[in-house]
């Protein structure tokens, strides 16, 4: 029977180091497709989601259970990639339809596919890094308000005004990019 | 603020209205076409933010991955639970006749450390000694010194009906302090 996160790190804390690969192996894709969101940059992904799993180990000690351990470890998560997007600046916006995987188009729907799906994350990336943050902890990880609110440590009613404010941006950009077509 | 305006507000943030908003969104798009559209676009885009790709790692990333992870966290220091777990799992762990005495023990101590805490916080209500409360007295009835010594002035305005009473309460305060 699965461990509880709890329990793993009742484990960790005792002085099993090995019983902390549960938590990776429980959380690493989550981890990393959330830097990858964030950064659009596969290998800066795998360096942060490593060091967040690094601090998280380091920081055992001093978490309370309050939140989840998810929420806690999307918290340093976070941190990390927001400060290394302030000191590595965004991707130029224009270059991150090219991070996108090739889906080699058949069909003019495709091709017109693919275009829409660069522009939207063109417009992501040009989000504010909070409103980008909040965006990709919503839609991609599900999050609620509440739970954004504490792995971003601000209020409830900011994350709900930086969603607001995310998505009626790419609303705007991809009624834009309707009207070119 | 319209009601379509607050309607296309709530849609953004559908999944955590109250049932009364939730209600509302629902009757309004039932009625309203223009708001239905843009309840389908936002449905729509939101779903194609959702499905943007992120590129697949190959096979042997999540290997080394964690091989990563395990060698950084093997050269840490090993991670120690805060103080008060360290306590509560030290509790936890007694057995037999030692434990009541000292969960009795830790509470004691807890609650000696929160009323110490408590009594720091609250103003400190120092009695004063005799001769502050002399020179209190003192200022109390020199409150009322400058009353006393425009008495014959303020006698001169029939405004002061109620003077008899002032120089009454006058004798009546004096008596109070000593």
């Amino acid at each position: 029977m699965r461990q509880s996160d709890s329990e793993v790190i009742q484990r960790v804390l005792a002085g099993d180091r090995a019983a902390f690969d549960v938590l990776v192996r429980q959380y690493q894709e989550r981890i990393y497709r959330l830097g990858y969101r964030m950064t659009r940059n596969a290998e800066d992904a795998k360096d942060l989601a490593q060091e967040a799993f690094v601090q998280a180990y380091r920081s055992l000690g001093s978490f309370q259970q309050r939140s989840s351990f998810s929420t806690w470890l999307y918290r340093i998560s976070m941190n990390l990639c927001l400060n290394h997007l302030k000191s590595a600046g965004r991707m130029n916006p224009a270059e991150v339809g090219g991070s996108l995987p090739d889906q080699r188009p058949n069909s003019m729907d495709d091709i017109l596919t693919d275009e829409r799906d660069r522009t939207l994350a063109a417009a992501i990336e040009a989000l504010p890094p909070q409103q980008k943050a909040t965006l990709t902890l919503r839609v991609y990880q599900g999050l609620s308000h509440r739970e954004i609110a504490e792995v971003l440590e601000c209020s409830e009613g900011t994350a709900k005004a930086n969603y607001f404010h995310a998505v009626r941006a790419l609303q705007r950009r991809l009624k834009a990019f309707r009207e070119t077509e | 603020m319209s009601e379509c305006g607050q309607i296309r507000d709530w849609l953004i943030v559908q999944g955590e209205l109250d049932a009364d908003e939730r209600r509302r969104v629902e009757t309004h798009l039932a009625a309203c076409l223009g708001c239905a559209r843009e309840a389908s676009s936002l449905h729509e885009i939101l779903g194609q933010v959702q499905a943007l790709p992120v590129p697949e790692p190959p096979a042997e990333f999540w290997g080394d991955f964690e091989a990563t992870v395990r060698r950084r966290v093997e050269d840490a220091p090993a991670p120690r639970p805060g103080v008060w777990a360290r306590v509560i799992g030290w509790l936890g762990s007694l057995t037999g006749s030692w434990r009541i005495p000292a969960l009795a023990a830790a509470t004691a101590l807890g609650l000696l450390v929160a009323f110490g805490l408590v009594r720091n916080r609250q103003p400190q209500r120092d009695i004063p000694p005799a001769e502050v409360l002399a020179v209190g007295e003192d200022l109390a009835i020199g409150q009322h010194l400058e009353v006393l010594e425009n008495l014959d002035l303020f006698e001169e305005f029939d405004v002061l009906e109620g003077l008899d009473l002032l120089q009454q309460l006058d004798g009546g305060g004096r008596s109070r302090l000593s």
